[in-house]
């Protein structure tokens, strides 16, 4: 009996150790059965909501099939793949259990708080030593991506002008053939506006609401520098006479009516239900808005015929364009045959074909210089890729205040703007506060 | 009695050490030093903290004042077996079963201002759209309204409670001449001391954590007039001050376990009603 238990536990030993040896190589091998390196993708998976995640599930499979018997991308089904607020704590959590997929995307804030943790990969080497793939991108596409002793933790997935989509419909019926060039003159449109019955624009405390903040900064003449740079430092707000004048331009929309009721919640939906409805003459938002909501079925109908994209008006005569490179391929790998995949994984993700595809399949636009004539050939949405040619054209162009700001501005906001609004703090405390919470949630 | 003990140690009291150790500490799941009583220095010197920690009383207290009469009477009222009163039970209890971000989700869209029903109902008395959860003056009251229709769990307990009372009791009141009304309020509700005591305690152990409800429908705000005390601790843990944030739950705790010690003593709970 005694000889039986001790071959069993034996055995059990043995089986174990062979379980746990088994799971030591898979944890620390690159290579799957095929002999392929194989390399984990957090944001690879189908979609039916998300083009985004629909998109590079299927670029993926074109990778794998491309680079049979070399390299093949794993597809891990993440339910916070994609953008929402419990995404960034749940790599921080991969992150801190040394867990992190070996490439998934994440956006400007998200990578600055990533980052931190010492677990991403820089490409700043890679692109340096292949300066033919780093010229191939737009300038300016890594901004929001970069640490400060120039690190790239990210490759750039788009690169978006964001304007504001109107309805022509509605303003030709208070006289306005085009959308307004000056804040002065979008006032006097927005009365008029309101005056007919309709939300003169759609807000919604947090990501459109901070798009129009920016615009109103942007479009000053020291604005684009605070934007840029003032924005990330821990310098009281306040003292920026450009953030002053457009907050209490901001907050002027909101106590003249001049923006829907339900303008406070944070949710997007909210300001996009009003102007797909039909009952809000302009939006602010990205080229995807287009994909995601004009062409949904949520939309009214012939309402995508009657809209148009503009740059955002500017306080004199020059106008303003925010142009984003917001969101990335991050690598979370250190095993040196994985980054080798990765390598090329977003080589793929980053040529002419690729992003064609993207902006095709999304409504975003390439991170990297194409062709006008692929452009032509590829017949991408008109209405997508229309700010794209006006960027040479407006005077300034800026990020929004959400990709060089703080990680926490977005709470912050929320949190403090309905009640400067309502006047339960001023200008200078709000401004102020913004800042400093703002700063102590990134 | 082992696997119990060590089941109990494992989710309750490695929690608590763990809890009441790292409140003392800066700790951001890496790196970790003691601080001695800094957390508590910076937590009671913080406005938001003590705007939290009202909100997290007022909540409590709404829902002493909202659900527990409320789930009380419609309790009693249901177990005298009025007419359809098992599909009322049903009715009532579904706010209570359903998640609570299903719930929020609900009265986020009952509360708009565009849109939302109570704007609605409202249209001919206050003619206006009035955004309750993001004005710093209604947003407080308009979470705790939401309260009223979560008294399921009170209600249940209640109906439970009273078909436990012996027929006699009332029998024999009725005989005496006491009314309905009477023999409800003078025999079955000081019957119900030791269960009202018990909704009281479980409604409390909600609250004091309440969470869910308010991150979804104000995420704390306006000006944090909604935060409490579980969401001012969840914001540190999520900007990696987890020992800052557990040294704002050690305080819900204490609170939690000082407020529970005062209503078990205050209803006598465990002590025989008959």
């Amino acid at each position: 009996m005694r000889i039986t238990k001790t071959v069993a536990a034996a055995t059990t030993a043995v089986l174990m150790a062979g379980v746990l040896g088994a799971c030591g190589t898979s944890k620390g091998g690159s290579t799957n059965a095929a002999g392929e390196i194989e390399i984990t993708c957090a944001t690879c998976q189908k979609s039916a909501t998300d083009p985004f995640l629909q998109f590079n599930f299927e670029a993926a499979q074109r990778f794998n099939e491309a680079n049979k018997g070399k390299y093949h991308v794993k597809t891990l089904q993440n339910a916070n793949a994609g953008s929402g607020d419990a995404r960034l704590q749940y790599y921080q959590r991969l992150a801190l259990a040394n867990d992190l997929p070996d490439v998934f995307q994440l956006n400007s804030a998200e990578i600055k708080s990533l980052s931190g943790t010492g677990k991403l990969h820089d490409f700043a080497p890679d692109l340096k030593a292949d300066a033919k793939w780093a010229a191939s991108f737009q300038p300016r596409a890594f901004d929001a991506l970069s640490g400060r002793d120039g690190q790239r933790w990210a490759i750039p997935q788009q690169q978006d002008p964001i304007g504001i989509f109107y309805n022509r419909k509605l303003l030709k019926s208070v006289g306005y053939d085009s959308f307004p060039t000056t804040w002065d003159d979008f006032e006097a449109m927005a009365a008029k506006l309101k005056g007919a019955g309709a939300t003169p624009i759609a807000l919604d405390g947090d990501w459109a609401t901070l798009l129009m903040w920016s615009n109103l900064i942007g479009t000053q003449p020291a604005g684009s520098a605070f934007l840029t740079s003032e924005i990330a430092t821990s310098k009281d707000w306040s003292t920026n006479q450009a953030a002053v004048k457009a907050t209490e331009r901001l907050r002027g929309w909101q106590a003249k009516g001049f923006v829907n009721a339900d303008s406070f919640s944070g949710d997007f939906q909210n300001a996009a239900s009003k102007y797909l409805a039909g009952k809000a003459a302009a939006v602010p938002n990205g080229p995807w808005f287009v994909k995601t909501n004009l062409k949904s079925a949520n939309a009214s109908p012939g309402l995508y015929d009657v809209t148009d994209a503009a740059p955002s008006p500017g306080w004199d005569s020059g106008q303003g364009l925010i142009v984003v490179s917001g969101a990335g391929w991050v690598s979370g790998t250190s095993d040196q045959t994985k980054l080798e995949a990765v390598g090329a994984f977003v080589r793929f993700m980053s040529s002419t074909d690729e992003v064609v595809k993207q902006a095709k399949a999304t409504g975003s636009n390439p991170p990297v210089k194409v062709p006008a004539a692929t452009v032509d050939a590829a017949g991408l949405e008109p209405l997508s890729s229309r700010l794209v040619t006006q960027i040479p054209r407006v005077a300034q162009t800026f990020p929004h205040a959400r990709v060089h700001g703080p990680g926490g501005i977005d709470a912050a906001w929320k949190n403090l703007w309905p009640a400067y609004v309502k006047g339960e703090i001023d200008t200078k405390a709000f401004l102020s506060r913004l800042a400093a919470e703002s700063a102590a949630g990134s | 009695m082992l696997p119990a003990l060590v089941l109990f140690a494992l989710f309750f009291l490695v929690p608590l050490v763990v809890l009441a150790v790292t409140a003392f500490s800066r700790w951001g799941g890496v790196d970790f030093a003691f601080t001695g009583l800094d957390n508590y220095r910076r937590l009671f010197s913080d406005p938001v903290f003590w705007k939290a920690a009202g909100n997290t009383l007022f909540y409590c207290g709404a829902s002493m004042v909202i659900q527990v009469p409320l789930g009380v009477a419609v309790g009693m009222t249901l177990a005298m077996k009025v007419p359809g009163w098992k599909v009322f039970r049903t009715i009532i209890f579904i706010p209570f079963v359903i998640s609570g971000a299903a719930y929020a989700l609900v009265f986020s869209m009952f509360y708009n201002p565009s849109y939302g029903l109570l704007n609605n109902l409202l249209a001919p008395v206050t003619g206006g759209q009035h955004d309750w959860l993001f004005d710093s003056g209604t947003a407080r009251w308009a979470v705790a309204g939401t309260f009223v229709f979560i008294i399921g769990f009170v209600v249940v307990v209640v109906i439970a409670e009273v078909a436990a009372i012996p027929t006699e009791l009332l029998e024999a009141a009725e005989v005496d001449g006491a009314s309905l009304i009477q023999r409800q309020l003078f025999i079955v509700l000081p019957l119900l001391r030791n269960i009202i005591g018990t909704v009281i305690l479980v409604r409390l152990l909600v609250d004091i954590g309440m969470f869910d409800l308010v991150f979804i429908l104000t995420s704390g705000g306006p000006d944090n007039a909604t935060t409490t005390l579980a969401l001012y601790a969840y914001r540190a843990y999520v900007q990696g001050q987890w020992g800052y944030a557990n040294a704002a739950g050690s305080v819900i705790l204490i609170l939690g376990a000082t407020l529970i010690v005062t209503v078990r003593r205050a209803f006598r709970i465990g002590e025989r009603a008959l």
